[in-house]
């Protein structure tokens, strides 16, 4: 998995945190994205403005934002009336098997995820136990492509997985694990088209290993990493004080999403050169001179350097768009968040130090930086949403 | 291992398919081949592909989805075999079995071919099979263990009790006479860390029989357990170990309780009838449904070799 994240804060950041050690173990799962349109933030700047009639995956991501942010107050309002929920959900008001369920989700978490695991216990226990219960499904699924047995799937094996994730979301769950994400999803207004672009991820990595542009790769971003944040937010809660407009928290969420997949992907550019994938635009790569094989060589040239603090400025420019809403979300979650987002931050400075060096060493905090950062992560949570705009 | 994986993927494929195929299942095979033949392409070009890379003749294998199996259980999984007579069953269990048993034969044999082959092109084998592999080591904090590091676990071994033996017998004594140092005797000792008195009285024997005794049931305790954290490690983290989750559709139970209406106003006085039960669809009455994380091994990591755990054991 990739690096351990720190997954302490708020639900955005969680959900990057899940997304970040979900996909990055070395098997990517890649997005075909229509080329596309100006993002708001217009970091598209930096990314070739391919001037497809077609609409850029950014786009396409942001009309799910909104969707979503739609969704909730849907469900919310859906919620105080729809009373058939308790009764379809057969064989899980076995309460000691919910709670051993509860359980097994936060030790596979502790075992696989483990500062994203501490981060998680700044929580409160119900929020603590809907983010295990989220991470343990998308690990599953990530695992189905990427773990031990993913020689045996076939497209119909995530076929089936995606038939159990509908399942689950009408109060049918399959297994223990599949049933404390159903309950999760039964207390919290989660939606399921996070998880099924998820899937959807699953089945575009099956297929690719190179990006041509940025806009594929932002795909790719937002199926692993990005589906995360949007899953997550309705779990951590926002603020009932903040004056933002839920869309601008989720497209916050879906920031640091793809801010900590864009991380892992530049951490990780050696690792994944090994394994014969490269998760940076081909385009970006020709226009810096620099070709595959450049990458599979693993020299640090000056052409590489600039590529690189291109890279990093853009990651970090998603960071930025990410901090701006993480101020919204609920008390109780903005110190988990900002940690991780801050750690997560400090991985890229961490490639800075080591001269850009992402084939041969691992950008690495060290476990007192790590501890330096979470005083700094609450003191930026009490300041809450008043500070802000 | 990707070469291995190939070469099981070129000799599933010149294999004719498995005779007692069901014929209605092969063309959701032969539905899914393609597509997986370009995952296999595209993993072929990995120098290092997934993790666990020998089992990729899942394409092929006739006894995985050749038959339209399929690891992800869903709610309708079971009923694969379901029509099946017992005794169909009992000789399908039995003509898998043989070729599991003659697939294994022929992965021995490809692989003998494989370093002929590889030593006529030249090509480097790293890896001795015939020595003793690397494996941890049970004390926790030390290195692995190795051929060549036995050798000087030995080594060390020895030397420290001989150490130990020539410092009590000979060292301690000598610089007691000699230069007076140390010669606290038991009774000073004991005085000294304010004791009770009776604790001198022991024999010196029966003294250093239990600092010994203690001394190694500690080790051995501590041995054990790193052994035990080592075995948990290996386990499957998500059924710990059993290879299976609960239900959730019975709740473990393996029954489904069927929920009639009854009317109260024509029952009447008559006490209600017990709710009738039927057995769980979803895991045949078991209670538990596959983990598909190890399919069933109950090990973190699946191979060919590990057996699937029955659910009614």
């Amino acid at each position: 998995m990739a690096g351990v994240l720190l997954w302490v804060i708020s639900p955005k950041e969680n959900a990057t945190a899940l997304l970040s050690l979900i996909p990055r173990s070395g098997k990517q799962k890649r997005c075909r994205l229509c080329p596309g349109l100006k993002f708001s933030t217009g970091f598209s700047a930096i990314s070739s403005a391919v001037a497809n009639p077609a609409r850029s995956a950014e786009e396409k991501v942001y009309e799910v934002v909104l969707k979503q942010a739609a969704l909730v107050k849907e469900k919310r309002q859906k919620k105080a009336l729809d009373l058939k929920r308790t009764d379809e959900t057969d064989g899980m008001t076995d309460w000691d098997l919910l709670n051993e369920a509860y359980d097994r989700c936060g030790e596979v978490c502790a075992e696989y995820a483990k500062t994203f695991y501490l981060g998680t216990l700044l929580m409160t226990p119900e929020c603590r136990r809907a983010v295990w219960a989220i991470y343990v499904w998308c690990r599953r699924t990530d695992e189905l492509v990427d773990g031990p047995n993913a020689s045996h799937i076939t497209p119909s094996a995530l076929d089936r997985w995606e038939k159990r994730l509908d399942d689950l979301f009408e109060g049918r769950p399959y297994d223990m694990l599949d049933a404390a994400l159903s309950d999760t999803v039964s207390k919290y207004p989660v939606d399921i088209q996070p998880f099924k672009d998820m899937i959807e991820g699953m089945r575009l990595d099956l297929k690719k290993s190179r990006y041509q542009n940025f806009d594929e790769l932002y795909l790719y971003c937002y199926y692993v990493a990005g589906t995360v944040g949007l899953m997550t937010v309705p779990v951590m809660g926002i603020a009932p004080e903040s004056k933002a407009s839920t869309a601008s928290v989720y497209n916050a969420a879906l920031a640091l999403g793809i801010a900590n997949q864009l991380t892992n992907i530049l951490r990780d550019v050696g690792e994944d050169a090994r394994r014969g994938r490269i998760y940076l635009p081909q385009d970006e790569l020709a226009r810096a001179g620099l070709s595959d094989d450049d990458i599979f060589c693993g020299e640090i040239t000056d052409k590489w350097r600039n590529f690189m603090k291109d890279q990093i400025k853009r990651a970090r420019m998603f960071f930025d768009e990410a901090e701006k809403g993480v101020a919204e979300l609920n008390a109780a979650s903005r110190w988990p968040v900002w940690a991780s987002l801050l750690l997560y931050r400090q991985i890229l400075d961490a490639i800075e130090e080591n001269d850009y060096n992402n084939f041969t060493e691992r950008a690495y905090v060290g476990k007192a930086k790590k501890f330096a950062s979470l005083p700094v992560a609450y003191g930026r949570a009490l300041m809450g949403t008043s500070k802000l705009f | 291992m990707v070469c291995l994986s190939r070469a099981l993927v070129v000799s599933c494929m010149v294999k004719p398919s498995v005779p007692y195929k069901p014929c209605s299942l092969s063309s959701r095979f032969l539905h899914a081949k393609p597509r997986l033949g370009s995952k296999w392409r595209s993993m072929a070009s990995e120098p290092d592909s997934s993790s666990f890379a020998p089992s990729i003749d899942s394409n092929a294998s006739p006894d995985k989805t050749a038959a339209g199996f399929c690891i992800i259980e869903g709610p309708e999984t079971v009923q694969d075999f379901a029509k099946m007579e017992l005794q169909e069953i009992q000789d399908n269990i039995r003509s898998r079995r043989n070729k599991i048993f003659l697939q294994m034969e022929e992965v021995r044999r490809l692989r003998i071919q494989q370093r002929i082959k590889s030593a006529e092109l030249g090509i480097l084998k790293e890896e001795r099979e015939n020595e003793l592999p690397n494996f941890p080591s049970f004390i926790p904090f030390l290195p692995p263990l190795t051929s060549a590091n036995l050798k000087v676990y030995y080594a060390t071994c020895y030397s420290l009790i001989a150490g130990i033996i020539l410092f009590g017998g000979l060292l301690a004594p000598t610089l007691e006479l000699k230069l007076g140092l140390g010669g606290t005797s038991y009774a000073d000792f004991i005085r000294s860390m304010h004791l009770p008195m009776q604790l001198s009285q022991v024999d010196p024997i029966v003294a250093s029989f239990s600092g010994g005794a203690v001394g190694v049931i500690s080790a051995l305790m501590v041995v054990e357990i790193n052994n035990v954290k080592q075995q948990e490690h290996k386990r499957c983290k998500y059924c710990l170990g059993t290879g299976y989750l609960a239900c959730a559709r019975c709740s473990n139970t393996g029954s489904l309780v069927l929920i009639e209406p009854v009317s109260t106003v024509i029952g009447g006085n008559r006490p209600l009838s017990a709710p009738k039960t039927e057995r769980c669809s979803n895991c045949s009455g078991s209670g538990k449904v596959m983990c598909p994380t190890c399919l069933c091994t109950g090990m973190a990591m699946a191979s060919e070799h590990d057996p699937r755990i029955d659910p009614f054991d």
